[in-house]
């Protein structure tokens, strides 16, 4: 079935080509409809309840969709840059969506002065226009750093530093509002940059935009990039125009119908979709290649044995390779592809939308660029592909290549001399990696996608360093007692938490209503009351009239029922924040009491406590993927121990993986957490090509270990060559302007790297010791039942042990008077006749005298394979003969492969055997 | 070439000079027109309200307080205010104080009953500010001084059927370039003050002013019930609704506009006869409004 699948192509060209093409011409115009995706939302889990306290209290205590303009100069406090100041701020305030601009010309500020008894208050603007004298400028300077609300977070205690907070509302159908807004404000500052030292915007506008340019940039190198990567890898070692330009035509493809599929149904691109075009070109040259190698390996052979059955070909050469093709490696293709696509669904378990949208479109890319090889590919070959190979040289080419040659053979030597060291040593490294990737740690904090040396996260620090950190987070209070905040004893709670955050010494800094209640209180009470809360209700209630209610609509609601402390930081790693909002909660949770309900909450934490949820989700998605596996190997091969071996060679470098992460200080973020499960459904290919070879070669010889060498021979080039251009492919990555991409491609280069190693190095010293019967072998055997049916050898045997006790067996074929058995000769192989006759001749002298004539079903041979003895007569094919041949000493090893079919076997010649002698002693005795 | 350009000269002075005198003519207009706004809703110099002062924010949640007013003119054109809060019970006995001499120097003290006794000077701030955190302005209430600024009348507006006369409002010192502070919409039906659009530095509506419920209280003077001001800028507006008001000069005895007064906290037992039924407070008006009206 799976060889007609591929001889689609080569047959029915016209129609295969034409339906290919209609569905790429349908997909690209779904390419219209794709939309970026730059928002954070997606890197918050869907189901995470959070979200709805959070909208809650964002719509109580207002967006936090801030952007801070940061402007730095040594002489800012002065008229003339002051001027200029005001006109930035008027600027600002023109741009559309810019629905609030706190800048130091419209910050209130209440100043309080005791002399003789009398108190008076100043609540004034702290600049209502800009001062024209030095003494105005200094009164404004004061009364500016006068305001212990302001210091730290609009001005910095130098006054070298102040901030404007831009509040942005964009509505639901302005998609790209935040690109605008960016443009906007930039354009601003532009015309003002030459007046201040240092003038920049950090904000979500920024951010959208810079992840939206970086994405689009990524796109247009990463893509590129990787087909020629992949071209020149693949002409390096294939050698061969056509194996370089096939991958670039399927992944041409892939591309166009996975993008039109991802517009057709709505899924935007986002950061980690700027991968997946490489990913395409990339993984899907690794199957072209294998089945290219087999390609030209079917050409190099012609019509010699082992081309299989060519009994329906028409004579071309290319049609005869492309069916060499699909019968070795049409399984080991659907297998790898369904592994690979596995890898990329698990992360459909992922609860943040950013990496199931990418689950998505990678699966889909995986199974179409599947889909396309299986039907393109055999058109272009038959199409446009060789139709000889000329020379013995071109020959050795296609199978040799020096480096995999030198490869196999240094592995070679520790296979032979040394296995039992070499596992060893592998089986110690497994551990010391493993012992390091205990130190790794999760992060999912959106600055830490963009490398530390890129200006927008330089300048994230620098507003840290002056004021305070750009992220926001808030502790919100709820009471059930109407007005609560207005008792003292309540704000004191709000006081205790920030005192606790202020020893934690990890957060910038915090406001809250206790904080203006305090600089009311200290500027009417005087300098006694220094920063302390008033003293009763009444005081609280009237000190509040101090206040527009917009001024405090952040800090606490309407009905003073809910309080809201606005928390300030410039924690980039997940772990590190978890870590202390955990702790903050439980503190929380001890000073507000049982009276309140106590929630910490904001977009910033949310992303950063998804973290977590990518840690799970990934050991999820990578145990399910492993069992997954297992289980397909293990049915696959019709052994658990085949499940278990194939395992080996993806478990080796995932373990290296977490290692080097932990040794090196990679946090798991969402780029990197995706390594694992798409590194196993990638390493796992090679290990299927090779366990399929050797599968294969056991059939036909009983020196396993020759088996394992030629498979590795066989495989190694088209292993290598394709997970050294994953390497170099992933290594593409590197490029990338998001370092979450950049960490995946660097370690997903070392798994590839490393599993090269696995696959050759470790997989063959196991493999030898291992046999394999394939299910797929199993089921598509064409078998005559009824010759089975008729043979002793098979008695009390269900088809599928036959079927697989034949598949244990070697199978030969021989040519009319070719002999199975030499009389003289001493051999310990039984033989059971599939197809053609046989005669059993015994020669006396010159004459020959024929003893009996074998049809299908029936053994002989089975008293050498007891006992060692001189063969009493010839066994020569009378027709062209199919044989099974059972040896004793291979069928001995395999009794602990297979001990219940190797087990029935031997019982079952101990049967006839003794049936043989039942009638020996009956004709004696007549 | 040359008589080209001296008729464009001519033509652009000309131009500057008929729009200079527009400008004259504009600002005698709005000046005038502002001053018969003035003259017909002149200030009754004892005014005592109850009012109710309705905060609501962006999302429509209300706070409600309710205040008394106190206001009376002297003799020497002392303008003096008192506001006393009633409710909620926690700013009961709060108190703002505020006076403006006939040069247009204000005054504004604060009394915090929560504090004890002392009297909180609260300067600094420019008259436009917001006060107790309402979105009304001590000026907003007491009324503009027509020396302090300059007004430049413009087209007239027909609004919900309504011709309205439209009036700029300019500083002192502002020239013809300068953007308007605020914007008066007049009803051309009674000269009251309808509507008052307030413009921030880039010439935007920052605050909105608008009376209802119109009531005449006497001959051609109108009061309105209420005010609402919405701050077009965070969304928030404060509506201010008159439940009772009293010309009296009974009804506004100096003695409350004293700190002793407030310290005896002799407002919340009611030095003022609440009790007083509408009637007999208009029926006082009626009798009194002629001969008080000027002060």
């Amino acid at each position: 079935m799976i060889a007609s699948m591929y001889l689609l192509g080569a047959r029915h060209r016209a129609i295969v080509i034409s339906i290919i093409a209609l569905i790429t011409v349908v997909a690209s115009f779904g390419l219209t409809r794709l939309e970026i995706d730059t928002s954070f939302d997606s890197l918050i889990p869907n189901d995470d309840p959070a979200r709805i306290v959070y909208q809650r209290v964002m719509g109580e205590f207002g967006s936090d969709n801030k952007t801070i303009i940061y402007i730095e100069d040594d002489a800012l406090w002065s008229t003339e840059k002051l001027t200029a100041l005001q006109s930035l701020h008027m600027q600002l305030k023109r741009i559309e969506h810019v629905s609030r601009v706190d800048s130091l010309f419209n910050l209130r500020t209440i100043r309080g002065r005791t002399t003789g008894g009398e108190t008076t208050v100043k609540a004034e603007a702290v600049m209502e226009r800009v001062p024209q004298t030095p003494s105005e400028v200094v009164a404004a300077k004061r009364r500016a750093l006068g305001n212990p609300l302001y210091v730290g977070n609009l001005f910095s205690a130098d006054g070298r530093v102040t901030a404007m907070i831009l509040t942005v509302k964009g509505s639901e159908d302005e998609k790209d509002f935040n690109d605008q807004v960016y443009v906007d404000i930039k354009s601003a500052l532009d015309a003002h940059d030459s007046n201040f030292a240092r003038l920049f915007q950090v904000g979500p506008p920024r951010v959208n935009a810079e992840i939206r340019s970086s994405l689009i940039e990524d796109f247009t190198i990463l893509g590129p990039l990787s087909a020629f990567v992949l071209i020149a890898s693949i002409l390096f070692f294939m050698r061969s125009p056509l194996a370089a330009a096939v991958p670039i035509i399927t992944s041409a493809l892939t591309i166009v119908w996975t993008f039109g599929l991802l517009g057709w149904i709505g899924t935007p691109l986002n950061i980690l979709g700027a991968m997946i075009p490489s990913l395409i070109i990339v993984i899907g040259s690794t199957e072209d290649t294998h089945i290219m190698s087999a390609f030209f390996r079917g050409l190099a052979l012609g019509d010699k044995p082992g081309t299989g059955s060519m009994k329906d070909m028409d004579g071309d050469p290319r049609h005869r390779a492309i069916r060499y093709m699909a019968t070795h490696t049409g399984l080991p293709l659907i297998l790898t592809v369904l592994t690979t696509a596995l890898g990329f669904a698990a992360n459909l378990f992922s609860s943040i939308g950013l990496i199931q949208d990418f689950a998505v479109a990678s699966t889909f890319a995986i199974v179409a660029n599947g889909v396309i090889t299986i039907l393109v590919v055999p058109f272009l070959l038959a199409q446009f592909g060789p139709a000889k190979i000329t020379s013995d040289i071109e020959r050795e080419k296609i199978y040799t290549n020096n480096l995999p040659d030198r490869i196999i053979a240094t592995f070679r030597i520790s296979q032979d001399r040394f296995p039992i060291y070499t596992l060893s040593l592998t089986a110690i490294l497994c551990i010391f990696f493993t012992y390091q990737a205990s130190h790794l740690y999760v992060t999912n904090d959106p600055m830490s996608y963009f490398p530390e040396d890129r200006p927008l996260v330089q300048e994230t620090q620098q507003i840290h360093k002056e004021l305070a950190g750009i992220k926001v987070f808030f502790i919100s209070l709820e009471s059930l007692t109407d007005k609560a905040f207005l008792e003292p004893s309540n704000l004191l709670k709000l006081e205790k938490i920030q005192d606790f955050m202020r020893k934690q010494e990890v957060f910038d800094n915090s406001l809250s209503l206790a904080d203006h209640l305090k600089y009311v209180n200290r500027e009417i009470q005087g300098e006694f009351a220094q920063l302390s809360l008033p003293k009763s209700r009444q005081m609280v209630a009237q000190y509040l009239l101090f206040f527009h209610r917009s001024e405090l609509e952040s800090y606490v609601s309407h009905d003073y029922r809910r309080a809201n402390i606005v928390v300030r930081h410039n924690i980039n790693d997940s772990n590190t924040l978890n870590l202390y909002v955990e702790e903050l909660e439980a503190a929380v949770k001890q000073i507000a009491g049982a009276d309140f309900e106590a929630n910490i909450i904001g977009e910033n934490l949310m992303v950063n406590q998804a973290a977590e949820d990518l840690m799970i989700s990934q050991v999820k998605a990578l145990g399910l993927l492993l069992a997954l596996i297992f289980i397909l190997m293990s049915i696959m091969f019709t052994s658990f121990k085949g499940g278990a071996i194939a395992m080996i060679p993806s478990m080796i470098p995932i373990m290296l993986m977490f290692g080097i992460m932990g040794f090196l200080g990679i946090p798991l973020n969402p780029g990197t957490a995706m390594v694992a499960v798409i590194a196993v459904g990638i390493a796992i290919d090679g290990t299927i090509h090779l366990l399929a070879r050797y599968n294969e070669l056991c059939r036909s010889t009983a020196d396993y270990k020759s088996a394992v060498n030629q498979a590795v021979k066989e495989v190694a080039t088209p292993l290598i060559v394709s997970s050294l251009a994953l390497s170099l492919g992933f290594g593409i990555f590197l490029f990338s302007n998001f370092t979450v991409i950049a960490q995946f491609g660097a370690l997903a280069a070392a798994t590839m790297l490393i599993s090269i190693f696995a696959n050759l190095l470790i997989t063959p010293i196991i493999m030898a010791r291992i046999r394999l019967v394939g299910l797929y072998q199993i089921i598509s055997m064409q078998v005559d039942e009824s010759v089975l049916d008729q043979s002793p050898l098979f008695n009390d045997m269900t088809s599928y042990q036959r079927r697989k006790a034949i598949l244990i067996s070697e199978i030969h074929d021989f040519a009319p008077g070719e002999k199975l058995i030499e009389q003289g000769t001493k051999g310990r192989s039984m033989y059971m006749i599939l197809e053609g006759e046989a005669n059993v001749v015994r020669r006396d002298g010159e004459v020959e005298r024929v003893l009996a004539q074998l049809a299908p079903g029936q053994i002989i041979g089975e008293v050498g394979y007891i006992r060692a003895i001189e063969r009493t007569a010839d066994v020569t094919a009378a027709t062209a003969v199919t044989a099974l041949r059972f040896d004793y000493e291979r069928m001995q090893k395999d009794l602990k492969f297979f001990p219940n079919i190797v087990a029935q076997l031997n019982f079952n010649i101990s049967a006839i055997l003794g049936g043989r002698l039942a009638d020996v002693l009956a004709e004696q005795k007549s | 070439m040359q008589a080209k350009t001296m008729i464009i000269a001519f033509l652009l002075l000309a131009h500057v000079s008929a729009s200079a005198t527009e400008l004259q003519n504009s600002e005698a207009s709005g000046r005038a027109l502002m001053q018969q706004v003035y003259d017909t809703h002149q200030q009754y110099p004892y005014v005592y309200e109850e009012q109710s002062m309705v905060l609501i924010d962006r999302e429509g949640n209300r706070e409600t307080r309710k205040v008394k007013l106190y206001s009376r003119v002297e003799s020497n054109l002392l303008q003096r205010i008192l506001l006393l809060f009633d409710s909620p019970k926690d700013v009961k006995g709060v108190a703002v104080l505020a006076e403006r001499n006939a040069d247009g120097e204000t005054r504004q003290a604060i009394y915090l009953p929560a504090l004890g006794r002392g009297m909180i000077e609260n300067s600094g701030e420019s008259g436009d500010a917001n006060f107790l955190g309402t979105d009304f302005s001590v000026e907003n209430l007491t009324g503009e001084r027509l020396e302090d600024y300059i007004y430049r009348r413009r087209r007239d507006e027909l609004i919900n059927d309504k011709m309205y006369s439209v009036i700029d409002v300019f500083g002192k010192e502002a020239d013809a370039e300068q953007t308007a502070l605020r914007r008066h919409f007049i009803s051309q039906e009674n000269f009251y003050l309808t509507r008052t659009d307030y413009f921030d530095g880039l010439g935007r509506v920052r605050k909105r002013q608008s009376s209802h419920d119109m009531a005449q209280v006497l001959g051609n003077m109108w009061r309105a019930n209420m005010m609402l001001m919405e701050n077009l800028q965070n969304d928030h507006q404060t509506l201010i609704k008159v439940d009772r008001r009293v010309f009296s000069k009974d009804y506004v005895p100096s003695e409350v506009f004293t700190t002793e007064y407030l310290y005896a906290n002799s407002h919340a037992e009611g030095l003022i006869p609440d009790d007083l039924p509408d009637e007999a407070a208009e029926a006082e008006l009626t009798g009194e409004l002629e001969g008080e009206l000027a002060p």
